[in-house]
């Protein structure tokens, strides 16, 4: 027996013989893979008519031409079948949130190999799952913060942030002592020398709220909230709609207008699926905690970076974190606390 | 009478299912304190990040930590190298260029406080309390913590103290003076590390 239980049709363009799942005979573990519904069979599972379904195949036969004419060119080579073929796969996965660990695997393999392919350099990109017993939390100390925007650069180059746009998660909001949490007459753009007189500095990101509005629009559940309570986004997954920007009440989110430019030197190659990954054109993107660092158990960019130590990150869970001192030691508020989307994310003052 | 009493033991029922259904808390403090209820630990620590940094275990306030040893990363460490004669006499001595000129004491005012409060004039090699009582270099915390009693609280609890290497235990926190000159405590001002020409645009 050689075949390889798929959810879509395989070119298999290159001539390399492909390794198989070990099962010989019958004990081979189709019914568990019929049971699991992911994506691609949530798609073609669906109800549809005639014209409905010419529709959708015209539109994968456009892109399709394009991957085999390329592919079955006599002229190109081995790698152009080999980009084809992975192009192909990509294009027909399912969202990640649905994926089993092995298909989180495959897609991870196929980026790195597709990065190599186009850049000639390995990246090493992650699809490491939340650690159980942990929930992620956030607090920021405005009587300590300096506006130094450390923060910002760190985050910038950490999570591969787009340079052209001078895109930024982090805003740093200069306010005016004696005027309280006032946001319209704050100035997130100040160049000054800080501290300045009579103000005070107050730091906003994605607070990865536990109810959070952004995941309740999205049409195509391309962002959830995972186990820790980090809440991302499938990149791919993502159709750009920007239902999301607009349902954050804090200004959490960032949408790509145009594809991210980054020198190739400052690509961190450090990356996670659901975090720093090279964005493109038109998809949503915000902090994600550093996913890719905070799942190894190191402090998000921005907490290392801050010169001050304003920035106090830890699980949740555990009584004998800093966060949990802060959460029962500290007189704590959140944002637009009304609101009942249960921010993550604390203020303190000394 | 019988189906009157069936309907509402059914209703009861399907209350107390839907009012039961998990992961459904009134709010995230409810949920933390569910949740953490039995915490036995992760499956992660942060130590290899802190690996190759040397270390020091201290217990302060019931809090059991790590900070960064101190005496090896002072350069002129010991003082006794120079130091090998009383102050008097070695101020005494004319020639000799002076010394520690590169620090400015700007910690409260001379009135309070000056070298003497806190360095010891016998024994350079450590410091000193306000009563007298020899203080490590590496513990200088204690010092600190006898006028900044506040700071020392939130330090020991971890809200005033920033974190090295992750979040995972084991917790290795930054002393007094991994941040904070001891001879000059307040940060100085300067420019923020960011000018963003875009986003100055966008808020015109």
């Amino acid at each position: 027996m050689n075949k390889e239980i798929k959810k879509w049709f395989s070119l298999n363009l290159s001539n390399k013989k492909q390794s198989n799942c070990g099962c010989s005979g019958s004990s081979c573990n189709e019914n568990e893979m019929e049971n699991k519904k992911d994506g691609i069979s949530q798609v073609f599972d669906v109800d549809m008519n005639r014209r409905q379904a010419f529709k959708k195949i015209t539109a994968g036969l456009v892109i399709g031409a394009g991957a085999v004419s390329s592919s079955c060119s006599v002229v190109s080579g081995d790698e152009s079948k080999e980009k084809s073929q992975i192009e192909w796969e990509e294009y027909f996965k399912g969202n990640y949130k649905l994926m089993t660990d092995e298909e989180k695997d495959k897609t991870v393999n196929r980026l790195v190999r597709s990065y190599e392919l186009r850049v000639g350099k390995k990246i090493n990109l992650s699809s490491k799952n939340a650690i159980d017993d942990v929930l992620f939390g956030y607090a920021f100390n405005i009587s300590k913060c300096q506006g130094y925007m450390d923060c910002v650069n760190a985050c910038v180059e950490e999570n591969n942030q787009d340079r052209a746009s001078e895109m930024q998660y982090i805003r740093i909001h200069e306010m005016n002592d004696g005027k309280g949490l006032n946001f319209g007459e704050a100035d997130d753009t100040y160049y000054h020398e800080v501290p300045a007189q009579g103000h005070f500095y107050m730091g906003t990101q994605c607070f990865h709220c536990d109810n959070p509005p952004c995941v309740e629009v999205c049409p195509v559940q391309a962002t959830w909230k995972e186990k820790d309570g980090i809440v991302v986004i499938d990149y791919d997954w993502c159709i750009g709609c920007r239902y999301c920007m607009a349902a954050c009440p804090y200004d959490g989110r960032r949408f790509n207008w145009s594809t991210p430019q980054i020198p190739e030197q400052e690509v961190n190659k450090d990356q996670h699926y659901l975090g720093n990954r090279l964005r493109k054109k038109g998809v949503m993107e915000k902090c994600t905690f550093c996913i890719q660092r905070s799942r190894a158990g190191k402090n998000p960019a921005c907490v290392e970076a801050c010169p001050t130590g304003s920035r106090i990150f830890g699980n949740l869970l555990d009584p004998n974190s800093e966060i949990r001192w802060v959460l029962e030691n500290k007189k704590v508020f959140r944002l637009k606390e009304d609101l009942g989307t249960e921010p993550k994310f604390w203020y303190f003052m000394d | 009478m019988k189906l009157k009493l069936n309907i509402i033991l059914i209703c009861t029922y399907v209350v107390m299912i839907s009012c039961k259904h998990k992961e459904e808390y009134h709010n995230i403090n409810e949920k933390i304190e569910d949740l953490s209820k039995d915490f036995k630990g992760i499956s992660i620590s942060s130590e290899r990040y802190t690996e190759t940094l040397n270390k020091v275990e201290v217990i302060e306030n019931w809090q059991r930590f790590y900070i960064p040893e101190r005496k090896s990363q002072i350069i002129s460490f010991e003082c006794n190298e120079c130091h090998s004669k009383p102050l008097d006499e070695l101020q005494g001595e004319e020639k000799i260029k002076k010394s520690h000129w590169d620090i400015t004491l700007n910690h409260a005012n001379t009135e309070t406080m000056n070298c003497v409060t806190c360095h010891s004039e016998n024994n350079m090699d450590e410091l000193r309390s306000i009563t007298n009582k020899p203080i490590d270099l590496n513990l200088s915390h204690k010092l600190c913590a006898q006028c900044h009693q506040d700071q020392f609280k939130d330090w020991t609890g971890g809200a005033h103290s920033k974190q090295i290497g992750g979040w995972a235990q084991p917790r290795v926190s930054q002393t007094c003076v991994g941040c904070h000159d001891p001879h000059k405590p307040t940060f100085e001002k300067r420019w923020p590390a960011r000018y963003n020409s875009q986003m100055v645009d966008e808020r015109k």
